[in-house]
């Protein structure tokens, strides 16, 4: 027997449709989330690094906790139990209609499944985030802070002069990195029902049983999302800002061809 | 040196003690170094001496005892006193520590923006005048990857004098420098020790010692054998100890046994 790709079952009518849907809703979720989980981790890369044994203590359960369980347990945990614990009349509020509140192809911003997922996501990449950033702290040399310190900086003014550009610099790619694993792992907001590509692409083979057809395109669609977000990403990164390694200075006074313009 | 012990205090060491855990590092000196002399503290290495020039700024804490600058004790001073303290002592470190993120003319204009609050218009014409006093005015936009080691050790120290400082601090500035290399940082070093501001030099390089030192300092295992001129210190007098050591120093292959 033959093997046939019939792509009418997927990019027409209703699934063509509910695609595009899936698409929105990733995309939305993807950047609430982000921003969340940039505004979470600065937060979090402030305690870890503070002058304060009590906040460090507190920021490293933070980092245990969310790590170290799986982020499929905690979208669940935010969806079935911690949304529970809120108060009704936020409940309420949360479940109504809100028309100012919906993006094209009928994605809807407030809802308990985008809320959950956005939060889920947000906390757990926050964590990585803030750790790759402390690492990219820990990778340099004690002389930087040092330096800083004997000309009169604080701790704080210290590392938002001195230390942090440096730290970001060394950071970035691995930092884009974790925005990208953010992007990937809101297919597991499936589990809640947020109606995003995963969910979209199921509906679409429970619906006319063009599995390969459909979970082709839903992969298409991640990869598309993964290499248009990763370039946009390195695009605005460090070296068209302040903080550069010394490897990416070598690369520049290395003739053109290769990097990042020439993917 | 009359004049120099006419000159007032401006560090005084009251038993310095600095410990580690329970290993001893620095055990009871007492010294004073006087506003305008060179003073360069020498001695083996695991004697002391960086960490005695680092109590000097706070880098390391005290242990016990007291270090009065310009008469003020400065033993558990913190926060904004010690950041103050700080921004009138330059230090030079062996291993440079420019800002890898900043051109040379933006590594000595940060603290000066940040720390004293001069506009970048002011900063950056001082770091100019200053990148000329080291000999490097042409190099004011290179990152510190792209200098030499002798070349970043000038920006270091322009770096330091940015601060306006009454007190400069080098901790072994020439150790990590290739020996073609020594020679350009040494005379900058010549140039301000002429200009009379206070400098204590943890070093190794006894031809600096023997011509530009008010004072050689000589420290073994965390206290001071010797203090003397440096026409006593290296002449008959000096102590058996430091004898011992400038011998090794200048003849490494033929160690007098220890």
């Amino acid at each position: 027997m033959g093997f046939h790709l019939d792509w009418s079952g997927v990019l027409a009518g209703a699934p063509l449709h509910w695609l595009v849907t899936g698409l929105v809703t990733t995309l939305a979720v993807t950047l609430a989330a982000s921003l969340l989980a940039t505004v979470l981790a600065v937060g979090l890369l402030g305690l870890r690094v503070a002058d304060n044994r009590l906040a460090r203590g507190a920021a490293r359960t933070i980092v245990a906790l969310f790590r170290d369980t799986p982020l499929l347990v905690q979208i669940l945990f935010w969806y079935f139990a911690a949304f529970g614990l809120l108060p009704g009349g936020v409940r309420d509020w949360i479940n109504a209609d809100h028309p100012w509140a919906v993006l094209p192809a009928n994605v809807p911003l407030i809802s308990p499944e985008f809320l959950a997922a956005t939060w889920g996501l947000g906390v757990f990449s926050a964590v990585f985030i803030a750790e790759e950033i402390r690492a990219g702290l820990q990778a340099l040399s004690p002389g930087q802070r040092e330096a800083a310190l004997s000309q009169g900086f604080g701790h704080w003014s210290a590392l938002y002069h001195v230390l942090l550009p440096q730290a970001l610099a060394n950071a970035y790619q691995p930092t884009v990195g974790q925005y990208l694993n953010l992007m990937k792992l809101s297919s597991l907001a499936t589990a809640i029902g947020l109606a995003e590509i995963t969910y979209q692409v199921r509906q679409i083979e429970s619906f006319n049983a063009h599995a390969v057809e459909a979970f082709a395109a839903g992969t298409l669609l991640y990869l598309l999302l993964g290499v248009v977000l990763g370039r946009l990403l390195l695009a605005i990164g460090p070296s068209g800002a302040g903080g550069r390694t010394s490897e990416e200075r070598q690369a520049d006074a290395r003739p053109a061809g290769e990097g990042r313009h020439g993917l | 040196m009359t004049q120099d012990t006419l000159s007032p205090p401006l560090i005084e060491f009251r038993s310095v003690h600095k410990h580690y855990g329970t290993v001893p590092v620095i055990r009871g000196i007492d010294l004073t170094i006087r506003r305008g002399e060179v003073v360069v503290i020498c001695g083996p290495s695991g004697s002391g001496k960086s960490t005695l020039i680092r109590l000097v700024n706070g880098l390391e804490r005290l242990s016990a005892g007291d270090i009065l600058i310009d008469g003020q004790s400065t033993a558990g001073l913190d926060g904004a006193a010690l950041r103050r303290l700080r921004t009138r002592i330059g230090f030079v470190f062996q291993q440079f520590n420019l800002y890898g993120h900043l051109t040379a003319a933006a590594n000595i204009a940060l603290a000066p923006r940040k720390v004293l609050g001069l506009t970048d218009a002011e900063a950056f014409r001082a770091a100019a005048t200053l990148l000329e006093r080291v000999g490097l005015g042409d190099k004011g936009d290179r990152y510190p990857s792209q200098l030499s080691g002798g070349q970043q050790q000038r920006v270091a120290i322009a770096r330091a004098l940015a601060m306006r400082p009454e007190i400069l601090l080098f901790d072994e500035p020439t150790s990590a420098l290739d020996p073609e290399m020594i020679g350009e940082v040494l005379a900058v070093m010549r140039s301000l020790a002429e200009s009379k501001i206070t400098m204590v030099v943890v070093t190794h390089e006894m031809g600096f010692a023997r011509e530009l030192a008010d004072r050689v300092v000589f420290l073994d295992e965390g206290v001071v054998l010797d203090d003397a001129p440096p026409e006593r210190f290296f002449g008959a007098t000096g102590h058996p100890r430091a004898k011992r050591f400038l011998s090794q120093l200048l003849s490494p292959l033929h160690q007098v046994g220890g």
